[in-house]
Parts: C-alpha cells; structure tokens; sequence
C-alpha cells in the first residue's frame, strides 16, 4: 500500500519535473520571440525616423539687418511663405512691412514671387541651391532718378 | 520725402560701432575672421569687401571700399575702387565700378549734385552714406535706422549685382 503510495508521488514529481523543463522550453522561445520583436521594433522606428529626416530639411535663415542668425528642422512640404514666418518665430523679431525674404548667396536673390513653393519644389526648380535664407528690409531710392 | 538733415560725421562713433559690429558680422556669416571672407581692414575706418559677377560669361572683379566717417547714425560711405590705388578718380577709375541698374541700388560713375558741386561716384542706394549726403528723395520705409549695420549695405549691392549687373562702365 505504501509502496503503491509512493510510486503514485514519484510519477506526479516525475510529471511536474517534465512539464517544468517544457515550460522553461517555452519560455526560453518565448524570450527568442521577444528579442527579435524588439529588434524588429528598434528597425522601424529607425526607418521611420530616417525616412522623416529624409522629408525634413535643416534650415539657415540670417536677419541681414538685425545680424541675427537660427537654425531649425522643417518639412520639406512646408511653403517658403511658411518657412519666412517661422523664421521670425525662431529668430525672435519681428516683422517688417518691407522686409524681404531672399536666399543667402553670394549674390542673394528675391523669393518674394516664389513663397507658395515647398522646398522641396523650390530646390527642384533650381529657385534655391540649399535651404540657407536671408531676411532683409528693402533698400531704396534709386528708382527715382 | 525730401530729407531734411545731411550726415553729420563722427569719427569716434563711427570707430566704435565698427568695432562693435565686425565681430557680430563675422560671426553671423559663420566665419571667424575677415580674412576668411576674403576682406580687409587697411585703415581703422575702412573695410575693403572684394565683389565678383558675371556679364556675358565673363567674371569680373571689383573691389568695393566701405568707410565709416558717420557710422552707424548713418550708413557706411560705399564705393568702388581701382584695387591698385584703393581709391577712385574719375574718369580713369570708372571702368573699375559695376553697372548696377537695380531699382534698390544703382551706381553713376560721375553724379553731381549741382552744377558747382564736384564730381563723384554715387552707388545710389539708401544703404550708403552718399544717397543721404546728396540729400536724395526717399520713401519713409527706407529710412536708415540707426540700429543696422554695414552688412545691410553689403547685402543690397550684393543683390543688385545678382539681378541688375550690365558689365562695366
């Protein structure tokens, strides 16, 4: 009777020892799964982070009349217009009503007829070279000779 | 408007906002030094900026001679010179000055100012000390603040030579 007790209770130990080590099996797959999802996570954040790099621009802009400079990251789908806005936000001054937004060449050039293309259209059309800006009050006078 | 008031010169200011502004300058165009722009400095109150452009597919170069006699109450005096003399005498030195056509900016090699006056260069701009000394017709928008530097000058010549330059004279 004993003895039929105690084979009973090692059959049952044997059993949990079994189911144990299959779990320990499961788990150690389970942790291979979460790493490599983990991994695949980390993949496409970066790709994604890449790729809104990749649709962004570093801009430059100088207040020629301020001599004040910033710099700041926007969409490439962003209009001029709104970058020459944004640019006074990031420069901390204010507009003025003759103020002209202008690359920042050697020779800088009016955007003043441009401002509704993205800059990514404007770099397509050869408008601008990069994405370095100039602000800068109209000067004058000398229509009037 | 007329203006009412010709540039009075102050020498010592001029100095001292020169040496207030050229480091602000310097480091705004993200350069350390003048010489990294290619400019001088041969006297205290001068700065020699080197412009170039191209007409007809040819490059030419001029040397553009800032002064600062009435700065910063007023613009820089600006003109351009013979690169040998660093000065400008007319009629000799003309073909040493751009034609610049701009609405902004235009330059006469031999404006006077009235039949006695004498003959000058006049870069016609209400960035320069010489559009205020001949007391030229300005809109109240142009009015030079006294809180601009040269750069504002230098950029408005800059961009007149990138939409309105005709060659030499």
């Amino acid at each position: 009777m004993n003895e039929q007790k105690q084979v009973g209770a090692g059959d049952r130990l044997e059993k949990a020892v079994e189911e144990l080590e299959a779990a320990e099996g499961r788990l150690v797959e389970a942790r291979k799964e979460e790493a490599a999802a983990e991994h695949d996570i980390a993949e496409a954040v970066k790709v994604i982070k890449e790729e809104e790099k990749r649709q962004e621009a570093e801009v430059h802009v100088i207040h020629v009349n301020e001599v004040e400079k910033a710099t700041f990251r926007e969409k490439l789908t962003a209009t001029l217009q709104q970058v020459w806005n944004k640019s006074y936000d990031e420069l901390k001054i204010q507009r003025r009503p003759k103020d002209v937004f202008q690359t920042a060449d050697e020779h800088p050039k009016s955007l003043m007829n441009d401002l509704q293309l993205t800059l990514a259209e404007a770099r397509e059309r050869h408008v601008i070279k990069d994405f370095c800006f100039g602000i800068a009050s109209e000067t004058g006078g000398a229509g009037g000779w | 408007m007329k203006p009412t008031e010709r540039p009075t010169l102050d020498l010592a200011a001029g100095l001292k906002a020169l040496e207030e502004d050229l480091p602000r300058v310097v480091n705004v165009l993200g350069v350390t030094s003048l010489s990294d722009l290619g400019w001088s400095r041969p006297k205290p109150l001068v700065l020699l900026v080197p412009m170039k452009a191209t007409w007809q597919g040819q490059e030419d170069a001029y040397l553009l001679r800032l002064s600062f006699e009435a700065y910063r109450r007023w613009p820089p005096s600006a003109r351009f010179v013979n690169p040998a003399t660093q000065d400008y005498v007319h009629p000799d030195d003309q073909h040493h000055v751009p034609k610049l056509t701009s609405p902004e900016c235009q330059t006469h090699i031999a404006y006077q100012m009235n039949a006695q006056a004498p003959k000058m260069q006049l870069i016609c701009c209400s960035a320069t000390f010489e559009f205020w000394d001949v007391l030229h017709d300005v809109e109240e928008h142009h009015m030079w603040r006294g809180t601009e530097t040269f750069l504002t000058t230098i950029n408005a010549i800059q961009k007149a030579f990138g939409s309105h330059y005709q060659g030499r004279f």
